[in-house]
């Protein structure tokens, strides 16, 4: 609705604030080449209307529009661009031409089509529905001679001046009085004040450093390092700095940054979504997070850093070690694959939403609807893009030297020569078809054709696939660089690129420039000039937006909430004069990422406790805690939960940097997340189980859900289990265990509570596990073989021990010749196959959990009817003996296998037995899912194929209390 | 059922055992649906709906309307002549019309006309609501199956799949299930996950992936199963945790959130048996398991079946990995063996709904991305098969989709494609207005239904789709 004034237009709007935006829009209209010679609109648009004639359009025109017109010509998805539900979109027109003429009415291009007129171009209209009356269209035409009257109600409705914007205006510095204090609380108490709500108190000192090393490192803090900051003899004035500065200086600070930063550069180590045979990973995206990992760690200034971000390559000298800030130009060049169009989109939408919380991308396909963006500086700043390419992927590390290099390389060479051996031929032949191009293999290859293309791909995807795995090459970086020879972009009407309108020429967004015009850019793509632009100290939004990010990442929230959205859809800030007193002492301070943290935590704001006295009075005021009268209790993000776990365990690799890693599928690495391997098509679905960033765009906030899907993966991921079961087993018998554990998980001593929790958990799952006993699988099931003795009832029952694909056996193979132990298995369905003779019977195994009064139900199917001898099934308990026993008749496919009730102590066992019957075993394939139910309803019902499952790999008692500790909210949460 | 029942019980039992947690007023307003906590609780539908949870029966690759549910007797007149008129684009070159190879003959009181590829779905005739006009925008299967599943055909555009969109705005009825599974069998269709993936809206809502080959149950959904730990223990260990939280809130107010998680905890012990359960379909009878037939297909449509019936909203049952229905070559051949394989799970499925009562409020929809030619698909170096033969290619022109229950009618034939079946000419339906359809009878305006994201209001129609009302009852 809104485009790039002349300066004279922006002047005219900044000293009559109530100009109606149509004057701009119509006066911008000269400047539309594709459009025929404007009639003298301006003037009588200027025109206020008279009451008679605003009745005659409420009257006679609204109900013809509304009945004829507006079902297809209505805001941006109208046809063919003309909007004709609002003034101006009668004044602009479609997107090829004018179609009012208000000198000659009866000449305008509607009019005619209204009229069927049949002209050549101009269709018929209404293209539904009946034609228009001779009346109607009179009508039509002594409106539009009127100058098309319309109320200003209708416009009053669209709003205000979008320039006027809160983030347009330039950053105010702010003051403070002289005993202000600190600058963040001095501003949150005063709205606090004016509101009435009451600031929590200050958290303790515990919470406070495990807060800090979540904030700043992503890590759980240990134990001794507690300790001493709680015992610090130092005041808190004192010792609280000196922490924060020490924490900022570790390493670790880095790798959690980085991966922050990483959500806003839709961070992913593939491509995205490719076709067989190629090679979706991008081997060298590791570069560029290694390169934020230590842009962070050394604080490199805010402003460099995306202007590395942007143009590392106009601005880094490529022979000096500088050459490691190319790396940098990941931000753009690590965008999802797709057509040109959506690579350009993405990066555009990238750019200005991660670094100037811009939706530029709504003005693709029409001026911004709430934005002072139009269509034209899109595509400006698309051209850009258009004009920076990723063909190269210069070296920057240390060339990996030494004979196993040589072996990679001599191995590579034969992959490679696949692809020549493949292309030499292919080649030859299309030299001599097209002897004019033979001396320009790039142009010869282009006319590969499809099946030859398609087989030649197959083969450069397996040597991308090879550099890929091998992971042997020198880091490099994948860069960008402009065109020899700029293209010029024009407007894609509509976003569709096969429609081209006005030429848009590379320059900057004109609401975020200087003077709030912009000038064309002249260097190359304009790349580093759009780069100077973003971070020009008097840009208003590129400060504002990483202060508010980085705000959000220790609060939880922005103090803008639309943390990429800082246009007219978006909120407002809570907080409006300390966001700019923010923005501009980060400037002030050289664009310290480093010190804005330590401004932020040394504030009473960020140190309050996460309960406040005075909760319930505070939440009627503010139930959202815009005003900060509390700290935000967060749930670790997974990243941090992870690393979290690792490390209370002792588990964690602390090696940096490097090539990606797999962490959630086994084997899964032991190193941080950050370095985890990122699929953008195909995600592990269990980071965004956790609320994991979408690798496929730009992300301003995660997502905070808790759903049972994160549950089940603490509680019964063999990760979590592992963290537990090694973090027990650091510790001995000899020593306080409990108080051992506790530390290390809470970096805290345990309450004597929490030691009468601990020792009556043990306890029980101590001597319940040792009534067990030795178990084969984690059920109430076992599967095996042996005998029940006749006589007694005694059962001798012998677990299978071997367990291949899926299935429960004797030996590692079966059948074999001549041993009848090989023939005995059981799989998921409950197939199995008894032995030669009785003493080899199959057996399956329950335990009852509990005192039980249960039924037996379930029928054993043989399917080789008429074959052999049937079997005979049995069914005998530890205490009773055998309470069943029949044969199935070989002329029969199934036996029902039903005991009304049954009484079984714990742990008692219900054995189920199938006997190959009279020493035949010829044709005894069986399937038998026996169940049984609690008569008494307390318990699910029990069945073998549901329960089927492998070798336990029991818990212990000291592990499952571990891995219990890392299930806590008091480890899961930052208080 | 009794299991069922009495396992709910069970699970409320054991609960409540040690260390109970108090009910408080936070946890009941979570229970109750406050989404900003529980993004599964229950949402509120714009107006009252037809249908309450669909099931999508995704006859992937491209299934034949001409060989299926579009009658041409034009065809077998005009066998191996030149199609008159200028030929339609489509992916690879094609040639002369080419009859079906299977039968056709009239099914129900409304007198369907089908052919013998689906039998006994066909036999169902009157509860059928078959679309012969479905089109789409191109021949491709990516952006087909793009724009059947998000509603946006380019690969590359990140929008949420219809079922994360419908579980968005209905939330779940069963929070100890995924409010959306996929189920596939063997492995993922082309464009892998995409097709069931939410996008920018958050994780809550993607699909669960099932591989349905498997038959171990504690394979099918990740960490249902405790590995190391029997029930017993398990329920200890939970019990410890929630004691510990419980200590550690202390009598003071709770945090939403850690109440929350202490809620997600039991529900997700609840699901360990409940999703078992729920994919064990060794618990139905004899007579219902051989309704479906002792098959793949039979499994997971009894499976999809199931998890509707414990309040799943949005099921999605692939044919299988990659693109099944893509018979480029011997449709005869091709067509026939898929359709042998989905037919009666598909008519057991919809007979089973029915008489329980479920396809009132279930809408099932099938049918693939888009259809084919009804002209012979030719060998064309460099795009085919050279041995290509008595196939048909991809055609997004015109071809057939059904629904049954949720509110269609049922025994409607609506919307025509031309008289050899090639494009929709007769109230053609766009997959937009499709997704229109399936929003309104699920109780919302697909106009209404966005979720705000960069800078804008999305939507799953985006800026089109019209809902079709004659298909309504």
């Amino acid at each position: 609705m809104f485009r790039t004034p002349s300066f004279s237009c922006l002047a005219l709007l900044l000293l009559i604030p109530s100009v109606p935006l149509a004057t701009l829009r119509a006066a911008d209209e000269a400047a539309k080449p594709a459009a025929p010679a404007p009639a003298a609109i301006p003037e009588t648009a200027k025109v206020a209307f008279s009451a008679e004639q605003i009745e005659f359009f409420e009257t006679e025109v609204r109900p013809l529009l509304a009945e004829s017109c507006l079902d297809c010509h209505t805001g941006t998805a109208a046809k063919v661009g003309l909007e004709l539900n609002h003034r101006e979109g009668w004044l602009s027109g479609s997107d090829y031409r004018k179609v009012v003429d208000l000198e000659k009415p009866g000449e305008s291009v509607l009019i005619k089509a209204v009229l069927h007129s049949g002209e050549k171009d101009i269709p018929s209209m209404p293209e539904k529905g009946e034609k228009l009356s001779a009346d109607a269209v009179a009508k039509l035409t002594t409106w539009i001679g009127m100058g098309l009257p319309w109320p200003a109600y209708d416009e009053a409705e669209k709003g205000n001046d979008p320039s006027q914007h809160w983030s347009f205006q330039p950053v105010e510095p702010g003051t403070l009085p002289a005993d202000a204090g600190h600058p963040i609380d001095y501003f949150v108490s005063k709205s606090r004040t004016k509101a009435g709500v009451i600031p929590a108190d200050r958290a303790d000192r515990y919470t406070l450093y495990r807060r800090a090393h979540f904030a700043l490192l992503g890590l759980p803090p240990q134990y001794e390092g507690a300790k001493g900051f709680i015992e610090d003899p130092k005041k808190h004035a004192e010792a609280w700095p000196a922490l924060v500065d020490q924490l900022l200086a570790s390493p670790a600070y880095g790798e959690r940054w980085a991966r922050l930063w990483m959500d806003v550069a839709r961070y992913a180590d593939t491509k995205g979504y490719e076709g067989a045979g190629t090679e979706r990973r991008f081997i060298y995206s590791y570069t560029y997070r290694d390169w934020l990992i230590r842009s962070m760690n050394e604080d490199l200034p805010y402003d460099q850093f995306l202007l590395y971000q942007l143009a590392a390559e106009q601005i880094v000298d490529p022979a000096s070690p500088d050459k490691k800030h190319l790396a940098a130009l990941g931000f753009l060049s690590l965008s999802k694959n797709g057509s040109q169009d959506e690579i350009l989109d993405d990066r555009v939408d990238t750019t200005f939403r991660g670094t100037m919380a811009l939706t530029v991308s709504c003005a693709k396909c029409h001026d911004h609807k709430f934005d002072p963006i139009s269509t034209k500086e899109y595509y400006s700043l698309y051209g850009i893009f258009l004009n920076s390419l990723t063909q190269d992927t210069p070296v920057i590390g240390e060339p990996r030297l030494g004979p196993e290099y040589d072996k990679y390389l001599a191995e590579l060479a034969v992959v490679q020569k696949e692809v020549d051996d493949f292309l030499k031929p292919v080649l030859e032949k299309l030299a001599k078809e097209h002897p004019d191009l033979a001396a320009q293999p790039d142009k010869l290859k282009a006319k590969i054709d499809r099946e030859d293309r398609r087989k030649l791909s197959n083969l450069e995807g397996k040597v991308q696939k090879f550099i890929a795995d091998a992971g042997m090459e020198a880091d490099k970086a994948i860069i960008l660089r402009d065109r020899d020879m700029p293209i010029n972009q024009h407007v894609f009407i509509r976003g569709n690129p096969g429609r081209r309108g006005v030429l848009a020429p590379r320059q900057f967004l004109a609401i975020a420039s200087e003077g709030g015009t912009s000038k064309e850019f002249t260097k190359g793509s304009g790349r580093l000039e759009m780069a100077k632009e973003i971070v020009r100290p008097g840009n208003p939004l590129t400060a504002r937006n990483i202060v508010n990010r980085v705000w959000m990442w220790h609060f939880g929230e922005g103090i803008v909430r639309t943390v990429d959205d800082f246009g007219l859809q978006g909120e407002h800030p809570d907080h409006p004069e300390l966001l700019d007193w923010l923005a501009h002492w980060f400037i002030e301070n050289d664009w310290s990422l480093k010190k804005l943290h330590h401004l932020i935590l040394t504030s009473e704001t960020w140190q309050q406790q996460s309960t406040n006295a005075k909760e319930t009075e505070n939440m009627l005021v503010d139930s959202e805690n815009r005003l900060l009268w509390k700290f935000n209790k967060k749930r670790l993000e997974l990243e941090q939960m992870r690393d979290g776990m690792l490390d209370v365990a002792g588990n964690l690799d602390r090696e940096m940097f490097g090539r990606p890693v797999n962490i959630l599928e086994p084997p899964y690495a032991n190193r941080r997340s950050v370095y985890a391997f990122i699929d953008r098509q195909n995600l592990n679905p269990t980071f965004r189980n956790f609320d994991f960033s979408n690798p496929q765009e730009t992300t301003g906030k995660r997502p905070s859900t808790t759903i049972p899907m994160q549950a089940l993966f603490t509680l019964n991921n063999p990760f979590v289990q592992d963290q537990g079961e090694v973090l027990a087993q650091k510790t001995t018998a000899a020593e306080d265990r409990i108080a051992a554990l506790h530390r290390a998980v809470f970096a805290k001593a345990p309450s004597e509570s929490d030691r009468q929790l601990a020792e009556s958990f043990v306890t029980a799952f101590e001597s319940e596990t040792s009534r067990m006993g030795k178990r084969q699988t984690n059920t109430e099931w076992s599967y095996g073989w042996g005998n029940v003795d006749e006589a007694t009832g005694k059962v001798t029952f012998q677990p299978f021990e071997h367990w291949v694909k899926e299935t429960w056996q004797v030996g590692k193979e079966r059948p074999l010749k001549n041993n009848p132990l090989s023939y005995l298995y059981v799989d998921a369905n409950g197939a199995g196959h008894p032995g030669y003779t009785e003493k080899e019977s199959l057996i399956y195994e329950w335990r009852a959990p509990a005192d039980l009064r249960v039924a037996v139900t379930g029928i054993l199917h043989r399917s080789n009817v008429g074959k052999g001898n049937g079997v005979r099934v049995k069914v005998a308990t530890s205490s009773g003996g055998i309470v069943f026993d029949k044969v199935l008749d070989p002329a029969k496919d199934k036996l029902e296998v039903t005991i009304p009730e049954l009484n079984v102590t714990s742990h008692e066992a219900v054995y189920f037995i199938v006997d190959p019957h009279e020493k035949n075993s010829s044709f005894d394939s069986i399937r038998w899912n026996p169940e049984l139910s609690d008569l008494d309803n307390k318990w699910p019902k029990w069945e073998l194929a549901e329960s089927y499952s492998g070798p336990a790999t029991p818990a212990s008692a000291w592990g499952a209390y571990a891995q219990a500790l890392l299930n806590t909210n008091r480890f899961l949460f930052v208080d | 059922m009794n299991g069922y029942t009495s396992r709910r019980q069970f699970l409320q039992r054991a609960g409540m055992g040690m260390g109970a947690i108090g009910l408080s007023p936070l946890l009941s307003a979570l229970q109750a649906g406050d989404r900003s906590l529980n993004p599964l609780a229950p949402g509120k539908t714009h107006f009252a709906p037809r249908a309450k949870r669909v099931i999508h029966i995704f006859a992937n690759g491209g299934p034949s309307q001409v060989d299926s549910f579009d009658y041409k007797p034009s065809l077998a007149k005009y066998d191996g002549k030149e199609m008159p008129g200028d030929g339609l684009k489509t992916e690879r070159k094609t040639g002369a019309l080419m009859k079906s190879p299977f039968n056709f003959s009239q099914h129900g009181q409304c007198g369907l006309w089908a052919s013998d590829l689906f039998p006994k779905v066909s036999a169902m005739a009157d509860d059928l609501c078959v679309i012969n006009s479905m089109y789409a925008n191109v021949p491709n299967h990516e952006p087909s199956l793009m724009l059947m599943n998000t509603g946006a055909e380019r690969v590359n555009l990140v929008r949420p799949s219809v079922g994360s969109w419908i579980t968005y705005g209905l939330g779940t009825e069963n929070e100890n299930l995924p409010g959306f599974v996929s189920l596939c069998p063997g492995g993922v269709p082309i464009v892998e996950t995409q097709n069931w993936r939410s996008a920018f809206l958050p994780g809550a809502y993607q699909g669960a992936h099932i591989d349905t080959k498997n038959t171990l149950i504690s394979k099918l959904i990740p960490d249902i199963r405790n590995p190391r730990m029997p029930r017993e223990l398990q329920r200890r260990q939970l019990d410890l945790i929630q004691e510990m939280n419980r200590q550690d809130a202390g009598d003071g107010t709770i945090d939403p959130a850690a109440e929350a998680r202490m809620h997600s905890l039991e529900l997700a012990y609840k699901m360990q048996i409940e999703a078992t359960d729920a994919f064990n379909v060794e618990r139905e009878p004899a007579h219902v398991r051989e309704l479906y037939g002792d098959t793949l297909h039979g499994r997971q449509m009894l499976i999809a079946r199931r998890l509707v019936e414990r309040g799943v909203r949005f099921v999605q049952v692939w044919h299988g990995a990659g693109q099944p229905w893509d018979s480029h070559s011997e449709i005869a051949k091709g067509h026939g063996k898929l359709g042998a394989e989905a037919d009666q799970p598909i008519a057991a499925l919809l007979f089973d709904l029915k008489q329980r009562g479920l396809l009132e409020d279930t809408l099932v929809i099938w049918g693939g991305e888009f259809g084919r030619t009804p002209t012979v698909e030719l060998p064309t170096p460099g795009a085919n098969d050279a041995n290509t033969k008595m196939g048909r290619d991809h055609n997004h022109h015109g071809f057939t989709m059904w629904m049954a229950g949720g509110g269609t009618k049922g025994g409607l034939q609506y919307g025509k494609t031309d008289e050899f079946g090639f494009k929709a000419v007769e109230n053609p339906m766009h997959v937009h207005d499709l997704h229109a359809t399936i929003l309104h009878l699920l109780g919302f305006d697909h106009e209404k239904l966005t979720y705000r994201y960069a800078g804008r209001d999305f939507r799953l129609t985006d800026v089109h789709g019209h809902v079709f009302h004659d298909l309504i009852a």
